[in-house]
């Protein structure tokens, strides 16, 4: 009975003097921490609630001092769940939180997920969805919220979390005695549905805290995504803003993770929102929607009706206010999407003042409105459409000269005149397409250097959010060119992916101060850099000067970049960083072209040792500036596929002796000068076979061989797998096509 | 000691609660109600049980130590005025603040329809029902009540309806929980039930739903509002029959909400005069309403509805949409059966039904299957063409819930009543296997006794504490032992319980002393010669062991000694 007197602990609390004492060195805590731990759980089974609690919140912050590995989790945890069912509340919300750490430290130990702890971790998660069934609001919530960060939780027991009933296990384990086949049990009755229980719960402040953990779950299973889902539409109705507002930011989570299916039952709830009266709500719906897929063509069309409508009404979301237009927001994307749609739905809404530069923009996400708008226009006739709108010259004069002076042409208004007037100029959007690529290209180039600009300014996720999107159209764009101007993109590509890794990298030298043992991130971003600035270099021929001073530069950043990290007495690096600016001095003697200010100061840096430099403001000089003159740039590139063999009819050998591997090699852009190497790999042995570029065939673009190799170093085993890949040598290694082959033969 | 406790009513049924429990002497009946469905002696629980079981007693007064009243339902007060007045009970009555203002209607508007509608013999008068009400003594939530020196009883938040609660009781160290009607679930209007976790031997708990789990809230109010909104933008008339308190304001308030919203302007009317008057309670009782409200309250009062209108009769044949709520709630009688009359034919128009309805009313007929035609009397036959939307609010927690608080509480164990008998087996069955709780669902006039633990005071001697606390040195464990706080070291005593005294532990030298005892030491000889080489032939461990527990033997052995005296000079 709670009768019992609650006494107040003299001096400061446990917890306080715990934090206050941990900075010690951490070698000799392991000792003391053991009795402090022994000390504070017999506390934890005194007679006075407020003592248990402080004990408990006592060996929670020894617990988030002490090490993963030390066994003070498992005495702690063992305390927790003793006081799980205490009586008074205090103990209990302590206990919890208790339990939470200790998940938390148990999840962090290396090879816990993989030694069959499921069990535990599921058990924790159960005996927290018990406390979320407390009648104490605080623990209700602190349970909520531990549920939200628990790591890997089985499915089933995910599912169970969201229904009241329980779910029989599919595979039949249901216990059968006598003939009677038993329902199934749990563990802890309450614990199912709890999240059910929570998002129906009387304060918001608890329904708040199950919808974000229902979001932070949903990525572990997709059948727990969209059956949370269906909860989350109900908390969409609730009569709080502030869950309203929650569940749209964890539907906007799940939207990030993927995890949101949204079906044509939830349409209506999103559609109503758009249409809410309070703007957050709205943005945050258009947000969501921004991110999502829509399966049906027809949800598709009604969200667009519902966007105009909201924008009609709401005057305050008018994209042009102030002119200025970032596209790295899903919203806008959305918003884009839509005006663009406005013109090809009803006449009524033609009347709508679309500024032109929207349309200009809207150049650069051709493919995503494309793919939007299905097969309602194909995207030529989209395209056109966009230019004219946007007023982009050379369609206008393009245009007069192909049809002879018919200007009332360009007064699209239905998808039908766009049609008949594509076929009318078939001729000409060859060549217009590549104008308009070109155009495109040059509106993702200016983007991706503002994402650049604003690289420190803001979100490092906006900025990979506006590379990846430029680099999606890149890619669409690129399967739709040939020649220079498709090798020019695939190279652009490679370019963001650099400076992806660049922006990245860069934050995470900032940001990270532990030099951990093993491979970081850091190092294998930096490796990312390294193999991406390779492709460029060797993947192309036919560079101007500007582009290789520019790949050039962009190598002399990851050098410096690895410098940073590892200190400025790397050797290697060293040679590596001299080699470029050597390269760069060449390639700039003739004064064709002008070394840039970032490499004048390196060299200085260089020359004098890096004395008196410091490296990180040395990287502040880098400018992105892509060059777009391309030239005559080809793409290298090489195809090897193995002929008469496949894992299911692998070739036959005999152990020991040599067997001969046919197969066809296909090269694109190969010089006469180019050598080549075959490479087969097994196991450890590798062997390199030169091949004659003067034994193949075709013409200097293409050229094609079928021959046949001996691999000496057959195994003395049933079956191996052979692994080949060509190298040119002009520089260094290009792996141009790598082909995993299965062999198998009976030993004789 | 033991629990006893009979049922009067609500065993195996619902209708008429009514529990007397016996702890330790003191006899506490909870709730006082009528059974609906009887018209007869059986409609009242049977009084005169409780009387029994405390012979010694000359009325109920003497026998019955203060009756308790959950919630103002007329099956949980309805029998109270015939108790204090006919029977004659005049011992202290307890209920909540909210139960004692809205019982006087409820149990008036019931003697009202009793006496003057279906012409019965009047039970008690609204003079008693007045002089009834003055013998209560209100409860608050969670204040401890010294009904006499050994009860204590205490009041919890139970939801279901407006100041229902559940009660805590408690002689001595045998304490229990009687739930009453409770919900686990929160309302618009009302809150979850709330309770603390205490130490207890018996939990009585209402299982009306004790095989139903019931899915989210949100879906059936997302159903009931689509419907009223098709029908009222179609132009039709949604009819809502109901009680007159709690589903009406729960209702209501998700009406206006939604109308709210949706910014709709059709009208919303109260039939009866005993709803509005209950809204005037609700506003005034705003602290026992849901946190919803309370958080609200500060802005505008939830119950002060924005859309409601001022009603009169004529309305019904008023052209155009409308939503009216009317009672009774099972189209028995009264206005909605007039409004129904009405309303029925038109295709257009719709009638929600409550959860369950009692057969024989046109509810009931309305809810199983679709008839096309009613028959009201001999005379009267209406087609029903309008709309039927059956209701699933309802106050009453799920099994689920009932589970849940079951397993919070961790009572020993569990006794259900206001349920329907299959089902509570079933959940019978459950709470026995799942939770491992003894569980019982008495038929009514069953008693059923339970067990209760019972703590003893033990003294305990300075020698034996301090002998506790200081550390037995052994070996290098010393010093973690030091900085253990004590742990959990066992400690030896010897527990001395003589007549007529609080038993004690002491120390062992401290028993000789108090026994006036020489310390007696038992040696084992080691082996005679004689037997010697019998034990070489057959076990030679025998030997060392032996010797072993010479070594040691000392000690224990005087104990086992001593304890036997203790036996001996305890059986005197």
């Amino acid at each position: 009975m709670d009768e019992r007197p609650s006494v107040s602990v003299p001096g400061p609390p446990y917890a306080e003097r715990a934090r206050a004492a941990e900075p010690r060195a951490s070698t000799g805590l392991s000792e003391r921490s053991e009795a402090e731990v022994r000390a504070l759980a017999s506390m934890s089974r005194g007679i006075y609630p407020l003592a248990r609690a402080e004990a408990l919140r006592g060996l929670a912050a020894v617990l988030e001092a002490a090490d993963t590995c030390s066994g003070v989790a498992e005495q702690c945890y063992g305390c927790a769940v003793e006081l799980m069912r205490d009586e008074d509340e205090g103990v209990r919300l302590a206990s919890v939180r208790l339990i939470a750490i200790c998940m938390d430290k148990f999840a962090g130990r290396e090879g816990w997920d993989g030694n069959g702890n499921g069990d535990q971790t599921d058990l924790m998660f159960l005996q927290l969805s018990s406390m979320a069934r407390d009648m104490s609001t605080k623990v209700r919530i602190e349970a909520f919220n531990a549920l939200g960060k628990s790591h890997r939780v089985s499915e089933g027991v995910l599912l169970q979390s969201l229904s009241k009933k329980v779910i029989k296990p599919s595979t039949g384990s249901g216990s059968i005695i006598k003939g009677k086949k038993l329902p199934p049990k749990l563990i802890f009755p309450c614990a199912a549905g709890i999240f059910a229980h929570g998002i129906e719960d009387e304060f918001y402040q608890v329904r708040t805290a199950a919808c974000k953990s229902l979001g932070a779950l949903s990525k572990f299973s997709t059948q727990y995504a969209q059956k949370a889902l269906d909860l989350l539409m109900d908390m969409m109705n609730d009569d709080t803003e502030a869950v309203r507002m929650q569940t749209l930011h964890t539907l906007f989570y799940m939207a990030t993770y993927g995890c949101l299916s949204v079906q044509e039952m939830h349409m209506h709830m999103f559609l109503g929102l758009l249409i809410d009266t309070n703007a957050l709500i709205r943005d945050a719906t258009r947000k969501i929607l921004g991110l999502v897929n829509l399966p049906k063509l027809q949800m598709f069309k009604s969200a667009i009706d519902v966007l105009i409508t909201s924008l009609e009404k709401n005057p305050e979301i008018s994209m042009s206010s102030d002119g200025e237009l970032i596209l790295d927001k899903p919203r806008i994307k959305a918003l884009l999407i839509v005006s663009i749609s406005v013109s090809f739905s009803d006449d009524k809404h033609n009347k709508l003042d679309i500024p032109e530069i929207i349309f200009l923009h809207a150049i650069s996400l051709l493919g995503k409105i494309s793919c939007a708008l299905g097969e309602v226009v194909d995207q030529n006739s989209l395209l056109s459409y966009l230019c004219q709108k946007s007023g982009t010259p050379f369609w206008k004069t393009r245009l007069l000269s192909a049809e002879s002076g018919e200007t009332e042409g360009c007064n699209v208004e239905t998808v039908a005149g766009i049609r008949a007037q594509i076929e009318k100029t078939e001729k000409s959007t060859e060549c217009l397409d590549q104008v308009l690529t070109m155009q495109s290209m040059k509106t993702i180039i200016e983007t991706v250097e503002r994402a650049w600009a604003m690289r420190k300014s803001c979100n490092i996720c906006d900025v990979r959010t506006i590379l990846r999107s430029c680099k999606e159209e890149l890619i669409i764009l690129a399967s739709n060119s040939s020649g220079s101007t498709g090798a020019f993109l695939c190279f652009l590509c490679e370019y963001l992916d650099a400076v992806q890794f660049i922006v990245e990298t860069s934050r995470s030298i900032q940001l990270d101060n532990s030099y951990g043992l093993g491979p970081t991130s850091l190092d294998v971003l930096l490796k990312k850099l390294d193999t991406s600035i390779l492709r460029m270099k060797c993947c192309y021929a036919g560079f101007n000067r500007e582009m290789e001073v520019q790949v050039c530069e962009l190598a002399l950043l990851a050098n410096l970049l690895r410098l940073s990290k590892d200190g400025i007495h790397s050797k290697l690096v060293l040679e590596k960083l001299h080699w470029t600016i050597n390269r760069l001095e060449c390639l700039c003697a003739d004064g064709s072209c002008e070394l840039s200010y970032f490499s004048r100061e390196i060299k200085k840096a260089f020359d004098a040792n890096f004395v008196g430099s410091d490296v990180c403001t040395l990287l502040e000089l880098f400018h992105l500036k892509p060059k777009t003159d391309y030239g005559m740039l080809k793409a290298i590139s090489a195809v090897l596929q193995v002929r008469d063999n496949d894992s299911e009819n692998p070739s036959s050998y005999v152990c020991g002796l040599p067997v001969g591997v046919s197969f066809d090699v296909s090269l694109c852009n190969f010089s006469r000068h180019d050598r080549l190497w075959l490479r087969m790999i097994v196991g450890e042995s590798i062997q390199h076979t030169f091949l004659e570029i003067s034994s193949f065939g075709g013409n200097d673009e293409v050229k094609c061989c079928s021959t046949t190799i001996p691999f000496f170093a057959t195994p003395m085993a049933w079956s191996f797998v052979l692994r080949m890949m060509n190298e040119t040598t002009e520089m260094e290694k290009l792996i141009s096509g790598g082909i995993d082959t299965y062999r198998s033969g009976h030993l004789e | 000691m033991a629990i006893e406790c009979l049922v009067l009513g609500a065993g195996q049924e619902v209708g008429k609660s009514c529990v007397v429990v016996t702890i330790g002497g003191k006899r506490v009946m909870f709730d006082c109600g009528m059974h609906m469905g009887y018209h007869d002696s059986r409609r009242y629980p049977d009084f005169a049980r409780a009387l029994a079981l405390a012979p010694s007693a000359a009325d109920y007064t003497a026998a019955i130590s203060c009756v308790v009243i959950t919630h103002f339902h007329l099956d949980h007060i309805g029998a109270l005025p015939y108790f204090t007045e006919v029977c004659g009970y005049h011992g202290p009555v307890y209920m909540t603040y909210p139960t004692k203002a809205l019982a006087p209607l409820m149990l008036e508007d019931y003697r009202k329809v009793m006496v003057d509608q279906r012409g019965e013999e009047e039970q008690y008068s609204y003079e008693d029902i007045l002089c009834c009400m003055k013998k209560v003594i209100p409860l608050d939530l969670k204040q401890t009540v010294q009904v006499d020196k050994d009860l204590v009883i205490r009041a919890y938040y139970a939801g279901h309806v407006l100041g229902a609660a559940m009660i805590y009781a408690k002689v001595g160290d045998a304490a229990m929980v009687y739930t009453g009607d409770y919900n686990m679930t929160p309302d618009r209007h009302l809150g979850a039930a709330q309770i603390d976790r205490m130490k207890l031997d018996l939990l009585i708990t209402e299982s009306t739903y004790a095989k139903t789990v019931r899915d989210s809230k949100h879906a059936r109010e997302r159903e009931f509002l689509k419907a009223v909104h098709k029908c009222v933008s179609g132009g039709g008339k949604v009819l809502i029959p109901t009680f007159a308190l709690g589903r009406a304001q729960e209702l209501c308030i998700l009406l206006d909400d939604y109308w709210e919203r949706m910014n709709l302007k059709i009208p919303i009317y109260f039939s009866a005069g005993l709803t509005i008057q209950a809204n005037m309670y609700y506003k005034m009782l705003i602290g026992w309403t849901s946190q919803k409200i309370k958080n609200s309250y500060t802005v505008h009062n939830p119950f002060d509805f924005k859309h409601v209108c001022h009603f009169e009769r004529s309305f019904i044949n008023n052209p155009g949409p409308c939503v009216l709520f009317a009672t009774p709630g099972m189209i028995s009688g009264g206005f909605s059966l007039e409004v129904f009359k009405k309303w029925a034919p038109s295709e257009k128009n719709l009638v929600t039904l409550p959860g369950y309805c009692v057969a024989g009313t046109i509810g009931h007929k309305l809810m199983s299957g679709k008839p096309t035609t009613i028959d009201i009397d001999k005379d009267t036959r209406i087609d029903v063409r309008c709309q039927i939307h059956q209701l699933s609010f309802s106050p009453h927690t799920d099994s689920k819930g009932i589970m849940d608080l079951t397993e919070y509480l961790s009572p020993n164990h569990v006794i259900l009543v206001h349920g329907e008998k299959p089902q509570m087996a079933f959940l019978k069955e459950r709470i026995e296997s799942e939770l491992g709780m003894q569980c019982y669902y008495p038929a009514n006039n069953e008693t059923v006794s339970i067990p209760t633990t019972q703590n003893l005071r033990i003294n305990a001697t300075e020698k034996f504490i301090t002998g506790c606390s200081s550390t037995p040195q052994t070996g290098n464990n010393a010093q973690k032992q030091n900085l253990g706080f004590g742990g959990c070291t066992e400690a030896r005593g010897i527990l001395l319980m003589e007549k007529s005294k609080t038993p004690k532990i002491l120390c062992e030298d401290e028993l000789l002393h108090l026994l006036g005892m020489e310390k007696h030491l038992v040696h084992f000889e080691p082996l005679p010669c004689s037997r010697m080489k019998e034990a070489e032939s057959t076990d030679e461990p025998l030997l060392s062991s032996r010797i072993e527990e010479v070594k040691q033997s000392d000690g224990s052995a005087v104990q086992q000694a001593s304890l036997a005296d203790l036996g001996c000079e305890r059986n005197e």
